[in-house]
């Protein structure tokens, strides 16, 4: 999963949009009792603002009704969690009880560099490694406006299409659907749970203000 | 995927949904170009048609299609690697598993992402070039099955037409070739008739800073200001 890496969009917007992963490593960590620190992990998502989380191999995400206790029954066979927040207090709460609960499973932070360098800091954490996005690369011109890139780019698995970001876009400006419902569909096909509801309805407000203003 | 003719009613609700635009409509009603479609899976899931007629057909799931879903559907598993999705562990460990120490990178080539979906036969245009420099495609990683055993960094024949969401390339050098191996192969990716996302790995200095950032910007490669950061949390803790 470096699915949670190349999300696109401009500072101001990146600031409101982190994934936190706990992973257990294959021949490390991963044996007996995973499950259970899984579930501590989930617990403490939960309990830290969560926005969304999910799983793919059951087809749901917590935006379109996974419940959390019914994710944590099917943890004895995974590996790793992942979570969508969308303020650094958020991801600083989290980082501070993993500490805590001392699991042994690796944390990856997405989000800004910056950020996520000096929230690990004050959680008395020291960065490790960072996998870094270069940017996308090849045929650019297949690739949709920057309003709609930053959205599908939430879905890592490219499964959030830009035809889908652009019909929910155009029913948001036609008053058929809230920006907070227009989200909620958007987010549907990413099983994964990382598509920031949160950060994608604030968009779609954006959109609409623009909107409003091009016609005053 | 297909659409079932006699039940399709022509509402259009599913066409929107397709991430490489693979429902076309034909006649007044839906049609799936099977050619461009990558079983994603997303159209039926999404549970939108109200005639049910969108399925997945038997011979999607016999080779060499079935590795589209295999790379193109999260929620189906890779049979030989035992793996969903992409199914590659990069950093994401490297706290507990030290696969990348100080002065090694890691580079992740993305295909298809985002929303265009990409040949193998695109793929294959950088796996002989990374051959020929003699960078080691790293084997724990999918699309590596699928390459001959001759490590020439070409697929098998069967594989090269199929059509897949996204596949990552993975591989590992020093600090020595970085700028050889950025410098050989990001000029390669302007000609693919698909986009590639590019990921580099790399270690923290101990004042926490990201030394590569600085040499990618003398090579004219701009870093985003979002990356994943692995906080260094696992134990037992590795540190080479
Ligand atoms: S399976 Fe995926 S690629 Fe194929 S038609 Fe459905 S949404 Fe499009
Ligand atoms: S949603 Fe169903 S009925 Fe409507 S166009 Fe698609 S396949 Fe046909």
């Amino acid at each position: 999963m470096s699915h949670s890496l190349h999300r696109y969009g401009p500072v101001e917007s990146l600031r409101g949009d982190y994934c936190i992963y706990a992973r257990a490593a294959k021949g490390v960590n991963r044996g007996e009792g995973v499950g259970d620190k899984l579930r501590k992990i989930l617990a403490i998502y939960t309990s830290s603002g969560v926005v969304n989380f999910g799983s793919s191999h059951g087809g749901k995400s917590f935006s379109n009704g996974l419940e959390a206790e019914e994710y944590a029954k099917t943890l004895d066979d995974s590996y790793g969690i992942i979570a969508t927040f969308d303020d650094r207090e958020s991801v600083k709460k989290v980082l501070t009880k993993a500490g805590e609960a001392n699991t042994g499973i690796s944390i990856v932070v997405s989000g800004l560099i910056d950020e996520v360098v000096k929230v690990a800091h004050e959680c008395g954490l020291k960065p490790h490694t960072a996998t870094l996005s270069l940017g996308i690369f090849g045929h650019t011109e297949k690739l949709p406006e920057d309003d709609v890139l930053e959205m599908v780019t939430m879905c890592g698995h490219s499964l959030v299409s830009t035809g889908l970001i652009k019909d929910v876009i155009a029913k948001v400006k036609a008053g058929k659907l809230s920006p907070e419902d227009a989200a909620l569909i958007a987010s549907k096909p990413c099983t994964c749970g990382i598509f920031n509801t949160s950060r994608c309805a604030k968009k779609f407000r954006e959109i609409l203000e623009r909107e409003s203003e091009r016609a005053d | 995927m297909r659409i079932r003719e006699d039940k399709c009613v022509g509402c259009g609700a599913c066409i929107p949904y397709c991430p490489v635009s693979s429902i076309v409509r034909d006649g007044g009603k839906a049609a799936v170009d099977e050619d461009e479609c990558v079983d994603c899976g997303v159209c039926l899931r999404a549970d939108i048609c109200p005639a049910e007629a969108i399925f997945m057909p038997d011979e999607c799931f016999e080779y060499p299609r079935a590795i589209r879903m295999q790379f193109s559907d999260p929620g189906v598993q890779h049979p030989n690697f035992k793996s969903w999705g992409r199914g590659t562990e990069e950093a994401k460990t490297n706290d507990v598993t030290g696969k990348f120490g100080r002065g090694e990178y890691g580079l992740l080539l993305e295909f298809g992402r985002p929303g265009t979906g990409t040949r193998l036969s695109e793929i294959e245009k950088v796996t002989t070039v990374i051959r020929n420099m003699g960078l080691d495609i790293l084997k724990d990683n999918p699309l590596y099955g699928l390459l001959e055993e001759d490590l020439s960094g070409r697929f098998k024949p069967e594989y090269l037409n199929e059509k897949i969401l996204s596949g990552i390339l993975e591989f590992r050098f020093g600090e020595d070739e970085l700028e050889e191996a950025l410098g050989k192969l990001i000029p390669l990716l302007k000609d693919l008739d698909t986009v590639v996302s590019v990921g580099l790995v790399t270690r923290f200095a101990d004042d926490a800073s990201i030394p590569v950032i600085g040499k990618l910007a003398k090579m004219g490669l701009a870093v985003r200001p979002n990356a994943k950061i692995n906080v260094g949390l696992g134990r037992p803790l590795v540190d080479r």
